[in-house]
């Protein structure tokens, strides 16, 4: 693994020169009279993974949801795919900018959210029928396509109730794929899950990832972070306080809260020692990334090889430790 | 194992309906020429236009507990045709008042003036002869021969003892429940339409009510600090409008008595119109053809009671899908705009449906309660349940009995739609927990 893995300068460089998809100006969002997002900016090209970490109440969830405006942002600026808002406006374009922006966007959340009226596949079909207008043979084609890429091929006519957690969320990376965006938003994407499951929603991720797929993932998985992150942007009371590659800011932080956080999320060792022992951890856990294609090879992710391991449960998930991070419990909320 | 369940309850209500019957079903009908009864099937054979004699006594204005001897009256129910929308009487009831007659002890009776018909009580014409000479009390054998202008004869007889009850005298009569039970179990038919057709159009008007209710985002000066606009602020009164007029519906039909809403409704309709000088002298076509207005706009009692029922209705269950909607997880909401949902498809498609499945328990509980309180559009003359009963029990002196049988409709009715409520519920109840259990 070592050696296949690209050195944390290399992560950045594969992706330097490509164009630049999201555009972020000093976004600023009240709550009332409180203050959550203190002027952020951030620059993401295409293809890049940026996963977002910080404490409780520090505005990771709020500045992901700014992005498709869930939230409405209270002053700044958003570039995301060519369209241009500038936030806190009101009227008829910015409607229609926030509407094309979404369906450049596709969201992932910690609860889920699949329509439980609805089956899989009607999940998946509901974005591309409703909005883009498509046929729908042809979208539920595209849905069983994008099923079957998932792993759950024997799956698409159960209802949300009848699918674990892990499966629930594939379902729901399917359904933000099918508007075919050009980023994709994960809010905690494991968080609820079972330890167990959490293996099966990283695996599609990190395939997503090798495809090509330009991510800003609020996660504390540090297995899939070390792995998968270009970028890794510790946010705290609102701003952005460093940002690196992951073996940089997990390893080797410059800020004090930095370091103060990653004492709480690795495993309680000095922070000399946190790569040693995540390394070894991570090791035993992780598919051998040898399995994974080359960053960037668009498709290999899917190709029929690697069909078969995202099927679940033929992943080889871990040996029985309990999941990817070593989370202390507690922070769960983070 | 839910076929099973399907059949039984089928049966039970069978059994409950079966039990009415045969207890009740007048089997004199067959055989019965000793009283002329205005049974059901008189009522289905009577042409439009002619009135059913459903009960004669000597002076209704003594209750038949004593005669005053110088007048008979025969209570007449109407189908309908022959009395106005106020009910006031049309055409003489549709008799033929010159051909009617009065026997005493067999011998026809001079009267002092024509046969004249007079109204009692809304579309309950009553026939009174005012005889010649005044007779003492006693015990007298009655008859009369009521003709219609179509010609249709009637006869009824009767015995009457003077400072006794005019017919029966048990508390509970069988006689006058099989009597009276196929009339007022069309009554029971009336009764079921208003209430299917008020909870369906009170659930149409509860969902645009909690739609309305729920369309306020934020403050006006949430707004005004936000953005500062005066557009914007314009814009916003306009799109408040739904909240202040669902507002203002739920509060009016909430804060006053549902009597009040139909007579305000039935009587004050007509009135409405011609003040705001809308719709001009006539209904349109459509209204007449289907909604069975006369060519004026006093709506019919059924029409009228629908309107107050529905809207009453509507107002109690806006708060109820109000609540319903607020109880589909906000992350719905999210995930559906998050895949580019406007906020009407998200409605439509991913919320509505959703909270429909929570408040259908309580519209089961609202239908029950309905079913009860369309009771109340009696008193604009719809001939339903306890209409019915009513009358009935006018004409045949015996309003304990008739209006026992009313109750025992209502009864059965509830017994019916609960017992199907309370399946409804606990297969919700169900799946919920095998929801819980597989997550």
């Amino acid at each position: 693994m070592a050696t296949s893995e690209p050195t944390a300068t290399e992560a950045v460089q594969h992706t330097v020169g490509r164009e630049v998809i999201v555009e972020v100006k000093a976004l600023q969002k009240y709550f009332g009279r409180n203050h959550v997002l203190k002027g952020v900016d951030l620059q993401v090209r295409k293809g890049e993974v940026i996963v977002l970490i910080g404490p409780s109440g520090s505005g990771k969830s709020t500045f992901l949801r700014c992005l498709n405006f869930l939230e409405d942002p209270t002053t700044g600026e958003i570039e995301i795919g060519g369209v241009h808002v500038v936030c806190g406006s009101h009227g008829g374009t910015f409607k229609k900018d926030v509407h094309q922006i979404r369906m450049k966007c596709g969201m992932v959340f910690q609860e889920f959210n699949l329509f439980p009226h609805k089956d899989a596949t009607e999940n998946v079909t509901e974005g591309p029928i409703l909005v883009k207008g498509e046929k729908k043979d042809e979208a539920i084609e595209k849905a069983h396509a994008l099923l079957t890429k998932v792993g759950l091929a024997d799956r698409m006519d159960f209802f949300p109730s009848q699918l674990s957690g892990g499966q629930k969320q594939r379902v729901a990376i399917a359904r933000a794929m099918a508007m075919d965006p050009v980023l994709m938003l994960f809010d905690e994407p494991t968080s609820a899950l079972d330890p167990e499951l959490i293996g099966e929603v990283l695996k599609v991720m990190k395939d997503l990832a090798a495809q090509g797929m330009t991510m800003i993932v609020v996660s504390h998985e540090m297995g899939f972070s070390r792995d998968v992150a270009d970028r890794v942007v510790y946010m705290d009371d609102g701003y952005f306080v460093e940002e690196g590659p992951p073996s940089e800011v997990f390893y080797h932080p410059k800020d004090d809260r930095t370091r103060r956080f990653l004492r709480h999320i690795l495993p309680e060792k000095e922070p000399e020692h946190a790569k040693e022992l995540g390394i070894t951890e991570v090791d035993q856990e992780l598919p051998s990334p040898d399995d994974a294609p080359a960053q960037g090879s668009v498709g290999a992710a899917f190709s029929e090889d690697n069909l078969a391991d995202t099927a679940i449960p033929e992943i080889p998930l871990s040996d029985g430790a309990a999941g990817f991070t070593p989370m202390p419990p507690g922070d769960e909320n983070l | 194992m839910k076929r099973r369940a399907w059949v039984a309850n089928l049966a039970l209500f069978a059994a409950v309906l079966a039990v009415l019957v045969t207890a009740l079903t007048p089997v004199a009908l067959a055989a019965g020429t000793t009283s002329p009864s205005p049974s059901s099937a008189a009522a289905a054979t009577v042409p439009k236009g002619t009135p059913i004699v459903v009960g004669v006594v000597p002076d209704p204005q003594n209750s038949g507990q004593a005669w005053t001897g110088d007048r008979v009256s025969v209570n007449l129910v109407s189908n309908g045709a022959s009395t106005g929308p106020n009910g006031q009487i049309l055409n003489n009831a549709g008799l033929d008042l010159a051909k009617c007659k009065v026997f005493i002890n067999g011998r026809e009776q001079a009267l002092s003036s024509p046969p004249s018909t007079i109204a009692l009580a809304p579309a309950s014409p009553t026939l009174q002869f005012l005889l010649a000479k005044t007779y003492p009390n006693g015990s007298y054998d009655f008859r009369v021969t009521i003709v219609t202008t179509r010609g249709k004869t009637v006869e009824h007889s009767w015995k009457f003892t003077s400072k006794g009850a005019a017919s029966g005298g048990s508390l509970i009569n069988i006689a006058v429940m099989k009597q009276w039970f196929w009339y007022i179990a069309g009554g029971a038919i009336i009764t079921v339409e208003l209430t299917i057709v008020s909870i369906i159009l009170a659930s149409i008007f509860a969902l645009f009510g909690a739609l309305g209710r729920l369309s306020k985002k934020m403050t006006f000066r949430q707004a005004w600090d936000r953005y500062g606009s005066r557009e914007y602020m314009f814009r916003m009164v306009l799109g408040r409008i739904p909240y202040w007029l669902a507002t203002f519906y739920t509060s009016l039909f909430r804060g006053t008595p549902l009597l009040l809403q139909i007579y305000v409704i039935y009587y004050g309709a007509p009135e409405v119109v011609r003040a705001i000088g809308l719709g001009g002298a006539h209904p349109p076509a459509f209204m007449q053809q289907y909604l069975g207005y006369a060519d004026n706009w006093n709506p019919p009692p059924f029409v009228a009671g629908v309107a107050a029922l529905s809207l009453n209705y509507g107002a109690y269950l806006t708060e109820v899908f109000r609540a319903g909607i607020q109880a589909v997880p906000k992350g719905q909401n999210e995930a559906a705009w998050a895949i580019g949902l406007s906020g009407w498809q998200t409605q439509r498609r991913v919320v509505l449906p959703q909270a429909f499945k929570i408040v259908i328990p309580a519209i089961g509980n609202d239908f029950i309660a309905l079913i009860k309180d369309t009771s109340l559009v009696s008193v604009i003359t719809v001939e339903e349940l306890l209409q019915r009963s009513q009358l009935a029990g006018a004409a045949s002196m015996n309003f304990f009995s008739t209006l026992l049988v009313a109750a025992a409709f209502y009864w059965a009715l509830t017994i019916f739609f609960s017992f199907w409520q309370a399946k409804l519920e606990n297969r919700m109840a169900r799946d919920k927990a095998r929801e819980r259990e597989r997550r």
